[in-house]
């Protein structure tokens, strides 16, 4: 019988076959002991021009082509190793140092060896990633050797022996051959370069002292360079020696939550506080939340003290004690600067506060003890519990970084950065990473566990690549929560039968029922170029009194949609059309909205007309409310409208009904500015497409014409006047707009700005009084600086809210921004659910028809309300980003110098306007030169001083030359806009 | 984490240190186990496979009357693996590859000479390492040459694959010869079967994605690895031949 086992004399490849063996834990716990061959070979190349006996035996690829020898024969040297050096880095120098590698100026020809490369990425996947590209680049030089193939240098692992101290024997083998073996290629004759090898642990630094290697330390090396004392920064001093490798975190990073009950009775008696999470754009470490018991609001710093909320959770604060109340931080922390190595994989050895993070924050404190005796500090707090978690699903990208690069269909975990900056990155595991790299991504965050420094989430599906439209804009709809699918045929069984087909019938038909027949009357409509739903129209008409009969007229949008079937709750979910640069999602279906309620010129459509007796100094006689059919001559666009009033040649009906409206809005419109209305600014801006392709090819700001505001003196007017008959008709459930006095506090800062920067003092007790001041921020060389600070006031405000009237006090009814006591909106049905609302109570009023008990409800007004609000400003918030996406677009690949303004001053970067193209962006000090300048930042007076690499003053409010190209940015995914500062000053 | 495929690029050196063209060590025995009518014992770097052939017995012949029924079965060890984990007879891997073996024989062994009759073919994986089926196939051979049942020629089989996977779609790719569970796990890869070191390809399995492009290259460096395994597996058969011989068992 023969016998099974294998006699090793026999077999001709014992001597160079080994095997690797090593245990790894699974996710679940569970232990494997891992199997490996390893072949260990003779014909891996030193790679070294000098050496000419490997060229023989170097292997070829399958095309049969040999990888070049990548080693110079000539390397550079220092004092200390005058004919030339090969380094070999050990694990820790670049983990420590990796920056350094990637200088220019040196470290070149550097041998990395696989125990090295593998350690790293067993360490960080980013440094990893990092240093393949490295030895990827030509110039670099950087030769990858594979040590523990070779025979010579294969090191076995001693019994009791450490990994580490295993690995760090490989390195010493692996160098010592390098040197015998150079030496013996090179011969005696000439001059050979050494090889050195760079640690920074002392004890393998003794040890190869011992060996007789040449070896040195990181710190050492970098001395004896050149700009040694620019590059000596670089090297991470806070790791050094082998802490590093056994430190060891706590097991739960973050604080346990209260219980519930401990919440509820903290909240209750005052010791607790509950609000709102909000975190800053400009510092993913500082939050702040608004709670009722405090004017200001609350401060929270800090990863800990965060503890695991996210951007609009609802939680529970504790407040801190005095001593530890700060000022808002002045620096711009990014998430993506700080902790870009981080490794997805790793569960322990994180710290719940990284080392980076520490001294940024630790930084800002330091600067407020500085100057807290002149300031007053604002409070801080610490979050104790989460009473309900706001996550939503978030679009993203993938960090690439944190992917490993072949793991094929393998289970591995990586980071997502999310679109918005002020969501923490997720970390998912996913088996398609690599198909999903360069793709915008929808996650959900799933848990945040104490253990763990980042929330853990999962994919939930690709959107497309990066920067094609399609992904753009379904990532923008996702992320603003924009409903954007098609509407459900339940929607569509509720349109007319008639389709397009669809006429206003004859005279006498029950649709005629209590409708005035206004066909006769010149009426037009006024709106941008390109309009299709057109909302309203206009006449008016010289009565034999000498006043004048105005009318607007508004589509009968509630005569189409009936309350409560299934168009009527898509409407309402809807809450409002949203409008992006290229695209539109309606709030009604295309035929409705497009077709039978706009009101387009020269056919018949239902209305629902307000309708005015006007003196001559616009004082209102009368007004009346009626549904009405109307027949509108003309649909212009608010260009051709103006070219036909400033033409005095055309003389017509029309043409003079639009002068007398003009007249009168522009009288309404002053008295409206004398009651204390504030003219407000936002930046705006217009894409324009190219028609064919719909690229963005220009941005244009949006001029204003005297026809807009004629439109919307007569849009305010109906608005206000329906406003004051429904609450008239329903005091309990009126759907009414109000927009809040903004707390004094909001505007302290800006108020404090103007003054320090200008001399101006901005009243802010009144509207009125806010507007006179407004109106005397003025410098004479420069016509924009009272739009700037008008654009800055804005964001001062609160936001204006729809609500329902039995909730609110009369007084609280007024609209601060409008100086109006009551408001609705009444104008733009076709594209605000509001609005319908409105027409239905209108309707109401007027006996025309009975008035639902839905939007009787106070409930389910309330609710609605609550909706509306929430949709309106998440559409407002798609359309600008939209805008921005598309800024970005059509800088692609321009570069362009303009002026812009100094927003916002920080201690490490400033805030730049643009106002030609509507952008605001960052520059970070980092950004102004090469090596980040020192900088002096003056908190009292707005003013950034640097020096060093590069010497500029910024102001706050300062004009200044920005240069404009387009960036990708890594930390989002989006294309953005770059501003780099030409010079302070205008041009 | 030890490194993974993406590392080939840096110095053409794969996971285990081999070139992209070398297989894995092959050993192999036949006539191990002395109660069968043929056995063989096959590694393939840590793949290992026992292999006993039965037969032809009589009874069988129920598929068609004039050749002989060919039954193979498949056990995969529990502790074969990484995780220990019991392969039930109803897996439908390890069904299809009983049927790939089944046929691809089928068709090389002259089963008309025993009509009404059965060879059984059972196979035993004790390890796992990758290029399983093509382990399967080529033990399957030398037992069956142990067993003495004519067969037009050696299958010998083995696999192949492409440095880099179907998303990276790296336009220098190499193709790769006999992987282990690592690669297959990583990368595309196929296996191929041919008839007697020859061209003939008798089996073909793939359920990776691959550019189609790279698809002849890999095929190429499959069917010569075949060449080569044919050759060890010929020169363990005649080995044992003279061993044979030696002893003066016949």
């Amino acid at each position: 019988m023969t016998s099974l086992k294998r006699s090793l004399a026999a077999d001709p490849y014992s001597a160079n076959i080994s095997s690797k063996v090593f245990v790894r834990s699974t996710k679940s716990g569970k232990v494997q002991k891992i199997v490996r061959e390893l072949y260990l070979r003779q014909d891996i190349p030193c790679s070294s021009k000098l050496c000419t006996s490997c060229l023989e035996t170097a292997p070829r690829d399958a095309g049969g082509n040999l990888p070049p020898f990548v080693l110079s024969a000539t390397p550079a040297g220092t004092k200390k190793y005058r004919s030339g050096h090969y380094l070999v880095p050990d694990t820790n120098a670049l983990l420590n140092a990796l920056d350094l590698f990637e200088q220019a100026s040196a470290f070149y020809d550097v041998i990395i060896l696989q125990t090295v490369l593998e350690e790293l990425r067993n360490r960080s996947l980013p440094l990893y990633n990092r240093l393949v590209g490295l030895t990827k680049s030509e110039d670099k030089r950087y030769y990858v050797f594979f040590n523990d193939f070779r025979l010579e240098t294969y090191v076995v692992r001693e019994f009791g022996e450490t990994i580490n101290d295993r690995n760090d024997r490989a390195v010493r083998k692996a160098v010592q051959w390098y040197g015998e073996h150079l030496s013996k290629a090179v011969g005696k004759k000439a001059a050979m370069p050494a090889v050195v090898m760079l640690s920074d642990d002392k004890d393998n630094l003794r040890k190869s002292k011992f060996d007789g290697i040449e070896a040195i330390s990181l710190h050492d090396y970098v001395s004896g360079l050149e700009n040694a004392d620019q590059l000596l920064d670089m090297i991470n001093v806070a790791k050094e020696g082998r802490e590093v490798r056994d430190a060891k975190a706590a097991q739960n990073l973050y604080q346990e939550y209260f219980s519930v009950s401990k919440m509820m009775t903290g909240v209750k008696n005052g010791t607790l506080h509950q609000g709102k999470f909000n975190v800053s754009p400009y510092n993913y470490l500082e939050g702040s939340i608004h709670v009722p018991a405090f004017d200001k609001n609350l401060l929270i710093l800090g990863r800990e003290n965060i503890n695991r909320s996210v951007q609009d959770d609802v939680v529970v604060v504790e407040v801190l004690p005095k001593d530890q109340w700060k000022e808002p931080s002045t620096k711009i922390i990014e998430e993506e600067t700080m902790n870009k190595d981080d490794n997805a994989d790793a569960e322990d050895g994180e710290a719940v506060v990284s080392e980076k993070e520490r001294k940024a924050l630790q930084e800002t404190v330091q600067k407020v003890h500085q100057n807290s005796f002149e300031t007053n500090p604002q409070p801080t707090a610490k979050i104790v519990g989460v009473i309900k978690r706001n996550w939503r699903q978030y679009v993203g990208h993938v960090d690439k970084s944190s992917v490993s690069q072949s793991a094929g269909r393998k289970l591995q975990t990586v980071f997502l950065i999310p679109m918005d900056k002020r969501i923490p990155k997720i970390r998912i595991r996913t088996r398609q990473a690599s198909e999903i790299v360069g793709k915008r991504v929808l996650v959900t965050i799933d848990s945040w566990d104490r253990d763990s420094r980042y929330p853990v989430g999962h994919f939930v599906r690709s959107l497309g690549v990066l920067e094609t439209e399609g992904a753009e804009t379904e990532a923008l709809l996702l992320e603003y929560d924009v409903q954007y699918r098609p509407f459900p045929k339940t929607v569509l069984d509720c349109l007319p039968k008639q389709g397009h087909n669809w006429v206003v019938p004859p005279l006498g038909d029950p649709g005629w029922k209590d409708r005035r027949d206004l066909r006769g009357l010149n009426i037009c409509s006024i709106d941008p170029i390109g309009c299709q739903d057109i909302d309203d129209a206009l006449h008016s008409s010289r009565l034999p009194n000498g006043n004048y009969e105005v009318g607007v007229h508004i589509a009968d949008v509630s005569h189409f949609v009936k309350p409560n079937n299934a168009m009527d709750a898509e409407a309402s979910m809807r809450g409002t059309s949203v409008y992006l640069v290229d695209k539109r999602i309606d709030m009604l279906p295309m035929l409705l909205g497009t077709d039978l309620c706009s009101l387009k010129p020269y056919v018949e459509r239902y209305a629902f007309s307000a309708i005015w007796e006007i003196t001559h100094n616009a004082e209102i006689v009368k007004a009346q409310f009626t549904k009405s059919v109307i027949k509108s001559r003309e649909a212009f666009s608010y260009e051709a409208a103006q070219i036909r009033v400033d033409d005095t040649s055309q003389q017509d009906d029309l043409t003079n009904s639009i002068r007398d409206l003009m007249m009168l809005s522009k009288k309404l419109g002053q008295k409206r500015m004398d009651a204390g209305a504030l003219s407000l600014s936002s930046p705006e801006v217009k894409v324009q497409m190219e028609s064919e392709t719909s690229d963005p090819i220009d941005v244009k700001t949006k001029v204003h014409l005297d026809t807009m505001s004629l439109v919307e003196e007569f849009m305010l007017l109906a608005n206000t006047s329906v406003a004051t008959k429904i609450y008239d008709a329903f005091p309990q459930n009126a759907m009414l707009r109000r927009h809040g006095a903004p707390p004094k506090t909001n505007f302290e800062e800006l108020a404090n700005q103007l003054k320090v920067r200008r001399g101006v003092e901005l009243r802010t007790s009144s509207s009125r009084e806010l507007a006179d001041s407004l109106d005397r921020c003025v410098d004479p060389n420069e016509p924009f600086f009272n739009t700037l600070v008008r654009i800055m006031a804005t964001r001062c405000m609160m936001s204006a809210e729809y609500f329902s009237s039995g909730t609110q006090g009369y007084p609280e009814f007024r609209h601060y921004g409008l100086a109006s006591e009551i408001y609705t909106h009444f104008t733009s049905p076709i594209r605000r659910y509001a609005d319908l609302v409105a027409h239905r109570q209108l309707a109401a009023a007027i006996d025309y028809e009975p008035l639902d008990p839905s939007v009787r409800s106070k409930g389910k007004l309330e609710a609605v309300c609550k909706n509306i609000n929430m949709r309106h400003r998440n559409a407002q918030q798609a359309g600008r980003a939209s805008i921005e996406y598309y800024v970005g677009q059509s800088l692609k690949g321009r570069i362009v110098e303009e002026e812009g303004f100094v927003m916002k001053v920080f201690s490490n970067g400033f805030v730049v306007f643009v106002p030609r193209f509507g952008i605001e962006s960052l520059i970070r000090l980092r950004d102004l030169a090469e090596s980040e300048p020192e900088s002096d930042f003056d908190a009292e007076n707005y003013i950034l001083t640097t020096s060093g690499s590069r010497e500029v003053k910024v102001e706050l409010f300062q004009k200044v030359v920005v240069r404009i190209s387009d960036i990708k940015e890594e930390s989002t995914g989006k294309r953005k806009v770059k501003l780099e500062l030409v010079r302070t000053g205008g041009k | 984490m030890p490194l993974d495929t993406s590392s080939y690029s840096l110095a053409l050196l794969r996971l285990d240190g081999r070139r992209w063209n070398e297989l894995r060590r092959i050993t192999a025995q036949i006539s191990t186990m002395p109660s069968a009518d043929g056995s063989s014992y096959l590694e393939m770097g840590n793949t290992k496979v026992l292999c006993t052939v039965t037969g032809p017995c009589e009874g069988g012949g129920t598929r068609d009357r004039d050749r002989a029924d060919i039954r193979v079965e498949l056990a995969i060890a529990g502790f074969s693996g990484v995780d220990r984990k019991r392969v039930g007879r109803g897996d439908k891997r390890v069904s299809e590859m009983v049927s790939t073996i089944q046929s691809t024989f089928a068709s090389t062994l002259f089963t008309n000479l025993y009509p009404q009759s059965t060879i059984h073919i059972s196979l035993h994986v004790l390890s796992q390492d990758g290029s399983l089926l093509a382990a399967l196939l080529n033990a399957s051979t030398l037992a069956l040459i142990d067993a003495g049942i004519p067969m037009r020629d050696y299958i010998t089989a083995s696999t192949a694959g492409s440095t880099s996977s179907y998303s990276s779609n790296d336009e220098s790719a190499d193709p790769l010869l006999d992987l282990n569970t690592s690669e297959e796990q990583e990368l595309p890869f196929l296996t191929v079967a041919t008839l007697g070191g020859s061209d003939q390809v008798s089996v073909l399995v793939m359920e990776t994605r691959v550019q189609a492009g790279r698809l002849e290259g890999m095929l190429a460096v499959g069917v010569d690895g075949c060449k080569q395994v044919r050759e060890i597996l010929d020169d363990v058969v005649r080995e044992h031949g003279k061993e044979v011989l030696k002893s003066g068992r016949l």
